[in-house]
């Protein structure tokens, strides 16, 4: 089983599409349990961020990985209803008030996932107050705002206003190609992210997983 | 002659000098009037917008006004760039516009969608334009859902008609900023890479960035049935003219949305072929590169000479120099992000930095290396050109 599964990760690293596809129909099969199909997709997924990291992997490859990783997450999901709370924890994410760019946030998206955390996706465009509702609906300890337009941060300082005047202690990460340390203090936010990878690390550091 | 065409000649022969890579008596300094200058009047963006009257005086007041003690030499274009009625009139869902799906003083974005979906490659690449007509026109407006259908008539008449009026205005501004002011003309025409007209209009970024893998050979013959089309509609929206170079804002190229093993796969063949294409009929491209292209910066050297006028936002600017100098003109080089977030002193010192690095032997314009969004600084711009003739004297 241990060989099987060593497979599919590699598979899923190397984005064979059908491969990984047939791998996962194939474990079923087999009497597999779905949460240990899904870790060893997940263990493909944490290579697929190593090779971008290094530079092996580009953009294409994250959503080539993103795609393969729903298609397979389509047939597994209603397997795990059972077997649910087994996520690393919760973060919601979202583009916010103004810009309607959703790629960087999707990729972002796609890798947390795929390293096992629940992502609450709130969409493009999303105003403070949705951000503070879905926080306050599911006890995030982490939020994400994506954004693309320089003309968008005083919406990023004003969600994380809004966060802390509602006496929310949810770490803040915004993420952008442009953001550095200037935009994240003034913003207010805790941390800033210029790539999927540099958000992942960033989960990885505020839920110690 | 009068004053302004002295004027326009004298700007006119060190523009054209330095794109030959020649040494002007100076370097010469371009210069745009976007959104930014909107937040300085009482008027919203969504007005602006709306009212391309209002769009061309608020240029024509920048230019009278603010920038009368300064002296550059090319103009760039005023705020207006798209008039949101002519879309309104088609139903078009590509765009969102600052007053109606977006806050007034916001500026407009493009609704990204895979309008072209991926079983459509074939009878794409086969008939571009039936195909354009024929499909991607019924799915982008909501007017021309049933082609040939009363709707669908009124809708073009209609839209056509916004089109001719959108131009209009816009060639009587032009023909008053340049007359009135000695000013020349940065570009004439309009084209793009074939990947990008592919990956932006239509299978969007996800989709050609999945199509690479997925059907690679579908994405090669599309380029390739793009490339007559580019070369043509440069010329065409450059009503023939050669003396000035073709605006091409390149997208999907920058470093690292590919690696550089797909860009000389997917992006650099066609888009090469569209350049050389041009080049043969005598027209320069704008090679307007925002972004780091730094990577590409050698397989760009095998344009050739003097073919692109090459504009430096994130692109090592030494690295640039040292491989383009003497081949290619330089443009650029003033990172927008310092035209928002700087100080005056921090862009004079930018500019004389840019000017020493790009230009000690000509070939180089002065200007900001991308489009200046409406956050930058009256201050900041305005200090771009004084640095210009500053430190821009040969």
């Amino acid at each position: 089983m241990a060989v099987s599964t060593l497979a599919l990760s590699r598979a899923m690293a190397e984005l064979q599409e059908d491969r990984v596809l047939a791998e996962v129909k194939d474990l079923l099969a087999e009497g597999v349990a779905p949460l240990e199909i899904v870790k060893s997709l997940q263990q493909g997924m944490v290579e697929v961020g190593n090779r971008f990291e290094r530079d092996e992997y580009f953009l294409s490859e994250l959503i080539m990985a993103g795609e393969i990783m729903k298609s397979t997450m389509d047939i597994l999901e209603p397997l795990l209803s059972n077997e649910k709370g087994d996520y690393k924890g919760t973060i919601v994410i979202g583009t916010v008030k103004g810009d309607i760019h959703d790629l960087g946030k999707n990729i972002v998206t796609m890798l947390l996932k795929g390293s096992g955390y629940q992502v609450v996706d709130l969409g493009v465009d999303v105003p403070s107050d949705r951000f503070v509702e879905a926080i306050k609906k599911t006890d995030a300890p982490l939020v994400g705002m994506s954004v693309l337009l320089t003309s968008c941060q005083e919406a990023l300082r004003d969600t994380v206003d809004k966060i802390r005047a509602a006496g929310l202690k949810t770490k803040v990460v915004i993420g952008g190609n442009y953001i550095d340390d200037t935009v994240m203090r003034f913003t207010g936010a805790d941390y800033f992210a210029t790539t999927a990878s540099d958000g992942l690390r960033i989960a990885q550091e505020v839920f110690g997983a | 002659m009068s004053d302004k065409q002295k004027l326009f000649q004298e700007r006119l022969a060190r523009y054209l000098t330095a794109l030959d890579c020649g040494k002007p008596d100076k370097v010469p300094i371009s210069f745009s009037v976007g959104e930014w200058a909107v937040k300085y009047t009482n008027s919203t963006l969504q007005e602006v917008y709306y009212d391309i009257e209002k769009g061309n005086s608020i240029t024509s007041q920048v230019l009278d006004e603010t920038l009368s003690a300064l002296d550059f030499d090319v103009f760039g274009g005023g705020i207006s760039l798209w008039w949101p009625p002519m879309f309104d009139v088609m139903g078009s869902k590509l765009y969102k516009f600052p007053g109606i799906s977006l806050e007034e003083n916001s500026t407009f974005q493009y609704v990204e969608e895979e309008y072209m979906k991926a079983d459509d490659y074939d009878e794409f690449t086969a008939n571009p334009t039936g195909w354009l007509l024929t499909k991607y026109l019924p799915r982008i407006s909501e007017e021309f859902s049933e082609p040939g259908s009363y709707r669908s008539c009124v809708a073009l008449i209609k839209s056509a008609a916004a089109f001719a009026m959108a131009n209009n205005s816009a060639a009587k501004g032009w023909e008053s900023w340049l007359g009135q002011h000695g000013l020349v003309p940065a570009g004439t025409g309009f084209s793009k890479a074939p990947f990008d007209t592919l990956g932006d209009a239509l299978r969007g970024m996800k989709g050609i960035l999945l199509d690479i893998r997925r059907r690679p050979e579908k994405v090669l013959a599309a380029c390739e049935a793009i490339i007559p089309h580019n070369i043509a509609y440069g010329m065409i929206t450059a009503q023939g003219d050669t003396t000035f170079p073709c605006f091409m804002p390149l997208h999907r190229g920058a470093y690292p949305f590919l690696s550089l093993e797909q860009w000389m796969k997917f992006y650099w063949p066609s888009l090469k072929a569209v350049i050389e294409g041009l080049w043969a009929q005598g027209k320069r491209t704008f090679f307007f590169a925002e972004g780091d292209w730094t990577p590409y910066i050698e397989r760009i050297a095998e344009l050739p000479d003097k073919s692109i006028l090459f504009i430096i936002d994130k692109t090592d600017p030494v690295k640039a120099k040292k491989v383009f100098g003497g081949r290619f003109c330089l443009y650029g080089g003033v990172p927008t992000t310092l035209l928002t977030y700087g100080k005056p002193k921090e862009v004079k010192e930018c500019a004389k930095r840019m000017i020493d690095e790009l230009g000690y032997d000509g070939g180089y314009v002065l200007a900001p290396g991308g489009v200046v969004m409406g956050d930058a600084k009256r201050e900041n711009m305005l200090a771009l050109i004084e640095a210009g003739r500053e430190y821009g004297v040969y």
